[in-house]
């Protein structure tokens, strides 16, 4: 007995050791692979980096850039987008730096300003002449950067259309997250969100399974009852966890405001929200659309943060309105 | 990872009298009350209400076998629960200053929309403390290691996210976190209110639990 005591641990452990069972650090066992470990998917080199990137209509035609929202999210629940190419726009999608199915980086080598750069990069890799007009949807976190690239940039963008930026400034965000992102702490919804985390642990650089503890968690973002709005899952590919946390600890430690200058952007811009988000509504968008000098302001009826998905038809013709409109 | 390995790993448990139970006054143990049952509430990543029973071996040297479920709070009372089976030994008196090693096997399940998680682990933990027969507290440090995990998908994982995920069992381990904190009871006649509190980390860190504590209030009856 007093030797099989010894002896069972490593016999325990020969046994794992020697079967080559699946491992959660790999790509392609729990989450897809990304652009540099899979060729076959469109990406495009740009500013250092590999991303996943695709590009609907004619090139001549006025360019509309979509930024998906995360920080670390993908543009596939975004695609309904694509549809503006039949009127006449050069649709282009990417997912942003370590987000999506672009290439992944370590947590310290991110900032705001490397992805301004990124996306003048995107649009400079799509752009076939000076005079081409360039126009920026974001959803979310997208319209975030959306309005921090117009800070930064006044002059290089022809107009706008924001889906529920969740804060322009570290305030707003705040409130947003408040609102939004509430834990109950005897709901089901906070025991999948936070019971997984003694099943699976990684380091800050470990994506794979970073990317997947988020992927399993999303269930919380339509859980019954959320004050998004969110009626149900919409598709995604895999989420850029190590991005997303890297921006929080950036705006947690650095803040950020990216109303500055917006005041001198003179062209219209177009704000969107769901009516059945309880945590934007139309008094968070007037917060909002205030910074800039003109804005106009829509409700997209039935629908709430992942409007873009579930309720396109309903987002559609405003977008294309204002679009027209400025174009 | 099949059957033999699993139950080889629940052997291993029971014999080495694995992973961390619950806090013991070392100082007030009398093999008249061998009997113990536990009834806790606290945050174990998550909200979570707890049952436990211990029985106190007639060795030579003091120690106590331990089962334990626990279940988080919610909606759903039976998809996500823990099973500790181990024991506790002490191996260290030297007057009131005693230390202890704790030694369990762990089955547990989460389960949410998306996925079903299975998985054996294991956790051994430590604790040194000052030990009256009426109080105690102790600096306690454990580690608790997923170590086979298996994956179920649902539809919506498939549909929604990735048609091609791979179900089945993974290792090498999914996962280990560290906890360390301190924990103290008071004991009357037969009874004993014990409190924990501590903070965990992951075995790489660098990175944390979402909630980075844990915490326990408890009752303890002997018979």
């Amino acid at each position: 007995m007093k030797n099989l005591f010894y002896w069972m641990p490593l016999m325990v452990f020969c046994f794992i050791a020697c079967e080559e069972d699946k491992s959660i650090e790999e790509s392609g066992n729990l989450v897809p692979p990304t652009v540099d470990e899979a060729p076959n998917l469109p990406s495009i080199f740009i500013n250092g980096t590999l991303l996943h990137a695709e590009a609907y209509g004619n090139p001549e035609d006025p360019m509309l850039v979509f930024l998906h929202g995360g920080p670390g999210g993908d543009y596939l629940n975004g695609m309904n987008v694509k549809h503006l190419a039949n009127n006449g726009y050069y649709v282009i999608f990417y997912d942003q730096r370590g987000s999506g199915l672009s290439q992944r980086h370590d947590k310290d080598t991110y900032s705001i300003q490397i992805m301004l750069d990124d996306l003048t990069a995107v649009i400079a890799h799509y752009r076939i002449s000076d005079s081409q007009k360039v126009f920026l949807f974001g959803h979310s976190w997208g319209g975030m950067l959306a309005a921090a690239y117009i800070n930064e940039y006044p002059d290089r963008i022809n107009g706008a259309i924001f889906a529920e930026p969740g804060g322009l400034n570290k305030d707003l965000l705040d409130e947003y997250g408040e609102s939004s992102r509430k834990l109950e702490l005897f709901s089901e919804a906070t025991n999948d969100v936070l019971y997984g985390d003694q099943f699976i642990t990684g380091g800050e650089n470990d994506h794979a399974i970073l990317d997947y503890k988020v992927a399993m968690i999303s269930s919380f973002q339509y859980h019954e009852g959320n004050n998004e709005g969110v009626e149900g899952p919409s598709p995604f590919s895999r989420y850029g966890a190590v991005t997303l946390n890297s921006f929080v600890d950036i705006a947690e430690n650095d803040g950020f405001d990216f109303t500055l200058n917006l005041n001198q952007f003179s062209t219209k811009v177009l704000f969107l929200y769901g009516e059945l988000n309880l945590s934007y509504g139309l008094s968070f968008a007037e917060k909002e659309a205030a910074f800039f000098p003109e804005a106009d302001i829509r409700q997209v009826d039935g629908t709430g943060h992942e409007m873009i998905h579930f309720k396109w038809d309903n987002v559609y013709p405003p977008v294309l309105d204002y679009l027209n409109s400025i174009n | 990872m099949n059957i033999i390995k699993i139950l080889l790993v629940v052997c291993y448990c029971f014999l080495a009298h694995v992973v961390f139970g619950q806090a013991v006054n070392w100082a007030n143990n009398s093999l008249e009350n061998k009997h113990t049952v536990h009834l806790n509430i606290g945050w174990d990543y998550g909200l979570i209400y707890e049952l436990g029973y211990s029985y106190q071996l007639d060795s030579e040297m003091p120690i106590i076998l331990n089962a334990l479920y626990s279940f988080p709070s919610g909606e759903d009372f039976f998809d996500d629960f823990k099973i500790k089976l181990g024991g506790q030994m002490s191996v260290l008196e030297h007057g009131p200053i005693g230390l202890s090693l704790a030694v369990n096997g762990i089955y547990r399940r989460y389960e949410n929309p998306l996925t079903t998680l299975q998985n054996f682990g294991g956790e051994i933990a430590t604790a040194i403390g000052y030990y009256k027969p009426r109080w105690f507290i102790a600096a306690e440090l454990g580690f608790d290691k997923a170590i086979a995990t298996h994956f179920n998908h649902t539809d919506a994982y498939r549909e929604n996210i990735y048609s091609e995920v791979k179900d089945g069992w993974y290792n090498p381990s999914t996962g280990g976190n560290f906890h360390f904190g301190v924990q103290t009871a008071l004991s009357f006649s037969q009874n004993a209110f014990v409190f924990r509190i501590g903070r965990m980390a992951t075995e790489n860190f660098n990175t944390t639990p979402t909630i980075p504590y844990y915490m326990r209030l408890g009752y303890q009856r002997k018979f």
